[in-house]
């Protein structure tokens, strides 16, 4: 359903760990801060989004609490737990190796 | 751990499913609601930001469905749903429950009852001894006849002295003892062992210790007992201080060493030894002093492999050792074949697994083949009844149910099904599991039978229900979930099973039952031909008006003097009571395993080497053929002038004539044993004494009066002009006013306590014959159902048929031919089937072709008719069709 630029299969759950990094935020927040930050090329389908933040918060990575937004709505809060942000740290440190060794291969030939 | 986490979040979403699904419904409904504030803002209408919202990630519902379903708890869910509304279906429906869950605990019963026996015996041979797959059992010599201890004990000692293969190996002598110096004196069964026998087992005493080498020493052996769990509670209360005190077999002190733990009951499957004494007191308990003889074959033989030899590589070295103590010593080993054989213990010959290994297998197959009858019978069964809910199905699928949802919803219920009989069959089973004892006539063998549905039991049983569940479930649920959905809802409630009485399925399930029933049935009339044939066959002795009663005089203290002089006093005055025709005794009874045998040399008969020379011996008393109705075929049978100062003589029968010396005459030629030289007197008619199916093997007699021997029971044979058991309480008194302490046991008519000769027939008669007459019962039923069903759904028809002039008699015709052909078909098949099936009775079968004709015709015969009146009944009602009222039908 993501008509925009499928996510590499397992990244999402990295890429919404980093935005709940900078602040606690809704599930719509992270939604928007995705899009802003990839610059439009991820648009994530609210489906995806909320089976993604469902696994994250069975393992323990995020929280969630019922807040007022700044538009008087209730909103679920996230915020990345302790073993969140080492799992953050650790996915991005790995992505970092695995993507310059695929542009090593790519540059290669 | 996160896997704790994630089982935690699942089991909240499913017990409080409804606050999870609220919150995520709201959590859903804000974002979907912010997205499309944000498209206002950009300057939409809030109709098009709608839209768009839905359009980019579609409804919320279905979004929520997306979410919800990833998890596991929705799996569970789902089948916990399919599971309700399986169990709301059989409640609304409960006759149907009923018969399905009945058919099938009988199936599963009848397999769980046999392997609660197979367990108790194949799987657990030496119960309190968890792990036996090392032990092996040794044999020795030819392994056609009955099983005889194989070893002497120097032979069995030098041979575990030298092997490299075993860890260990034990040998034993089970024998009758008589734990004495207590007030009541009590016959036991006690084993004599070597000094390795509970270490080489791995059991270990609950108080004291076990044997030490020394104490199995010839000579040097020491008066102590190792008792048994059950003794130490019965006679000794349990006593905690036991160890060290003192207490007397055979009327000699023993000191007690140790207390076997509860449940260990010696190594020799299904029988039970009480307590255990080293083998050198045999001269204490015998009067013989067998351990230091080579040529005295006596002691039964167990050994533990090391770790990683085989049985084969075990059986070779054994071999060759045994070769070269047969070269040393040939003169010990010249009458018996000295070939060595090793047996796991699920067929071990010593003890009951010799009997049951090849007899339990086959009655699983019989009981197998009857579940699997059981789950053709249910299989048709929900057919009939998913023809029944076809448009709710239909409906289902049109609505946007998968197939794999109707199938999963259908194999549900199947397990459900499957799940109750399997509880049933297991609660029918804790009852049927113990019945095996029943089946041993009185006698005074040890016999042990601790079978019951073991854990072990259980879990195959629930397997077995589910793998049922399957078997039966999966037809109907492939058949019913293929519909063609338009035609179904089009069609009208009448019309649409008019398919089925055509349906290739439905016909093919009741041709399976009538076939495998004809199979069962087959069995059942084979082993109840086979029983027959046993009960008819002359043994060569009269069993009726016979009582017998047993007594052992080695206990009391008597010797060869005074106990020769009881006997003699006994005989008088029995023979003396009124309504005593003869009266004899013997040193055994008829068909309950108690005979014994005796090595002997046959004058002018030259062994073949290796050839097994021992011979069944009988000692019996002054007229025992008279009272038996032997005939005695020439020469004369014992008197009471057959004295210890007379000449030795013997009597023996014609198969030994014939084996032996084949067209002499026997009268006058000499047998010697270790006991001194015979001449033989006489000739007796065949009579078999270890079983009725077997042919007739030699047997010799010895006269009681010059053969005192200790610590053999002697049973008193009496022939009564009536009743034997009117005669049961005479006899003890008359025994009694002798020696008031003497007990007397096994007091039961011959008739009886022979039934042990036909054991084996006995069992299966009775499991094939029920497993026969359950399968007979299921195929009616089942083709009643099919044929009854199909009828209906033709009414219609068969209401054209009448309105257009058809004779009642060609309706008649019209349903029964649909059964004919069914009944036909599966007698077909069954035929087939059961002629490759009985193959696996052969050996089990006695007197009878294992393709007897006469059974499988008049079986074939007998379930064509039941079957026939089951298609009998809807033909009838066929007939009676208003074709007014059935053309208005719906």
């Amino acid at each position: 359903m993501d008509k925009q630029s499928d996510i590499v299969q397992g990244t999402l759950d990295m890429l919404i760990l980093k935005t709940l990094a900078l602040e606690p935020m809704h599930g719509y927040g992270i939604a928007v801060r995705l899009e802003q930050m990839s610059k439009g090329v991820f648009r994530p389908n609210a489906g995806s989004l909320f089976l993604a933040i469902q696994r994250l918060q069975r393992d323990g990575l995020i929280d969630g609490e019922w807040k007022a937004t700044e538009n008087n709505r209730r909103a679920k809060y996230y915020v990345l737990t302790k073993r969140g942000r080492q799992r953050l740290n650790s996915e991005t440190r790995e992505w970092g190796r695995q993507a310059a060794a695929i542009a090593r291969i790519l540059e290669a030939s | 751990m996160s896997l704790l986490r994630n089982l935690g979040s699942g089991l909240r979403s499913l017990f409080r499913k409804e606050q999870v699904n609220r919150e995520l419904d709201e959590e859903l409904r804000s974002y979907f609601e912010m997205a499309a504030e944000e498209k206002i803002r950009r300057g939409m209408s809030p109709r098009e930001a709608r839209r768009a919202v839905r359009l980019e990630h579609g409804h919320v519902d279905t979004t929520k469905e997306f979410v919800r379903s990833a998890g596991w708890e929705s799996l569970v869910d789902i089948l916990w749903h399919d599971l309700r509304y399986s169990a709301r279906g059989l409640r609304k429906n409960p006759g149907f429950a009923a018969i399905v869950v009945l058919t099938l605990a009988l199936g599963i019963a009848a397999n769980t009852t046999v392997l609660s026996w197979i367990s108790a015996t194949l799987l657990n041979p030496i119960p309190g001894v968890a792990h036996t797959s090392d032990l092996v059992t040794i044999d020795r010599g030819d392994r056609n006849g009955y099983a005889t201890p194989p070893f002497s004990y120097p032979d069995l000692r030098d041979l575990s002295e030298q092997t490299q293969t075993f860890s260990g190996i034990l040998g034993y002598h089970n024998d009758y003892m008589s734990l004495t110096g207590v007030a009541k004196p009590e016959r036991i069964f006690g084993a004599l062992a070597t000094a390795s026998y509970f270490d080489v087992l791995g059991v270990n005493p609950i108080l004291g210790r076990t044997f030490l080498p020394e104490e199995g020493t010839p000579r040097a052996g020491r008066a102590v007992i190792v008792i048994g769990y059950s003794v130490w509670q019965n006679h000794f209360g349990g006593d905690p201080k036991i160890i060290g005190k003192t207490i007397q077999i055979n009327r000699h002190p023993y000191t007690v060493i140790g207390v076997a733990p509860r449940g260990f009951t010696g190594c020799a499957t299904g029988l039970r030894t009480d307590l255990w004494i080293p083998l050198p007191m045999d001269h204490d308990v015998w009067g013989a002093n067998r351990p230091e003889y080579r040529g005295v074959v006596w002691l039964n033989a167990l050994g533990k492999l090391r770790p990683g030899v085989t049985r084969n590589q075990a059986e070779a070295e054994l071999n060759l050792l045994m070769q070269g103590i047969v070269e040393r010593f040939p003169k010990d080993h010249r009458d018996r074949s000295n070939e060595i054989s090793l047996d796991p213990l699920w067929r071990s010959r010593f003890g009951l697994n010799g009997y049951f290994y090849k007899f339990l297998p086959m009655l699983l197959g019989l009981a197998a083949v009857l579940l699997l009858l059981a789950c053709a019978n249910v299989a048709s069964l929900l057919l009939v009844r998913s023809v029944g809910r076809r448009r709710e199905i239909a409906i289902r699928l049109g609505m946007g149910a998968s197939r794999q949802q109707i199938i999963r919803q259908f194999l549900i219920e199947s397990l459900l099904l499957g799940l109750l009989g399997g509880t049933a069959a297991i609660a029918i089973a804790v009852w049927t599991s113990r019945s095996l004892v029943a089946f041993f006539p009185p006698s005074t063998l040890p016999l042990t039978n601790d079978a019951h549905v073991d854990q072990r039991v259980l879990w195959v049983t629930i397997a077995l229900s589910i793998l049922a569940a399957i078997i039966f479930g999966i037809l109907p649920a492939l058949r019913s979930s293929s519909l063609p959905v338009q035609t179904v809802l089009k069609e009208e409630a009448s019309s649409v099973s008019l398919t089925l009485h055509k349906s290739r399925l439905l016909s093919g399930l009741v041709v399976a039952q009538i076939s495998l029933s004809l199979v069962l049935l087959v069995c059942a009339g084979l082993f109840i031909r086979s029983l027959q044939k046993a009960q008819q066959s002359d043994p060569g002795f009269e069993a009726s008006h016979l009582l017998l009663a047993s007594y052992d005089l080695t206990p009391a203290g008597y010797t060869l003097a005074t106990g020769t002089e009881f006997n003699r006093q006994v005989l008088a005055r029995l023979s003396a009571l009124p309504g005593v025709e003869s009266v004899t005794l013997a040193d055994f009874s008829p068909l309950s395993f108690s005979i014994h045998s005796d090595y002997l040399q046959i004058e002018g008969y030259v062994p073949q080497p290796r050839e097994w020379m021992e011979i069944s011996r009988a000692i019996v008393g002054p007229n025992y053929f008279r009272t038996l109705r032997t005939p005695v075929i020439s020469g004369r049978e014992f008197t009471e002038a057959d004295k210890p100062d007379s000449q030795l003589v013997a009597v023996v029968n014609q198969a030994f004539v014939d084996r032996y010396w084949p067209g002499e005459n026997a009268i006058g030629k000499q047998v010697t044993d270790g006991g001194g030289r015979f001449t033989i007197v006489g000739v007796a008619g065949n009579a078999k004494y270890r079983s009725l199916t077997s042919p007739a093997e030699p047997v010799i007699y010895l006269p009681i009066y010059q053969q005192f021997r200790s610590a053999q029971d002697t049973t008193i044979h009496l022939r009564t002009t009536g009743i034997p058991q009117m005669m049961s309480s005479s006899v003890e008194e008359t025994l009694h006013q002798l020696n008031p302490e003497l007990p007397l046991f096994n007091v039961n008519p011959l008739s009886v306590t022979m039934q042990l000769g036909t054991l084996s027939q006995r069992v299966a008669v009775t499991f094939a014959g029920s497993f026969g007459f359950l399968a007979m019962l299921l195929a009616a039923v089942g083709i009643y159902g099919v044929v009854a069903y199909s009828t209906r759904q033709r009414t219609r028809e068969i209401g054209i048929r009448v309105a257009l002039g058809a004779e009642k008699e060609g309706i008649y015709r019209l349903v029964l031919g649909q059964g004919f052909r069914l009944i036909l078909a599966g007698l077909v098949v069954g035929t087939a089937l059961a002629v490759a099936f009985t193959r696996l009775l052969k050996t089990q079968l006695f007197g009878v072709s294992e393709t007897d004709a006469i059974t499988f015709a008049s079986v074939g015969l007998l379930l064509a008719v039941v079957a026939l009146v089951a298609c009998h009944i809807p033909a009838r009602r066929a007939t009676r069709v208003d074709p007014m009222v059935a053309l208005r039908h719906e």
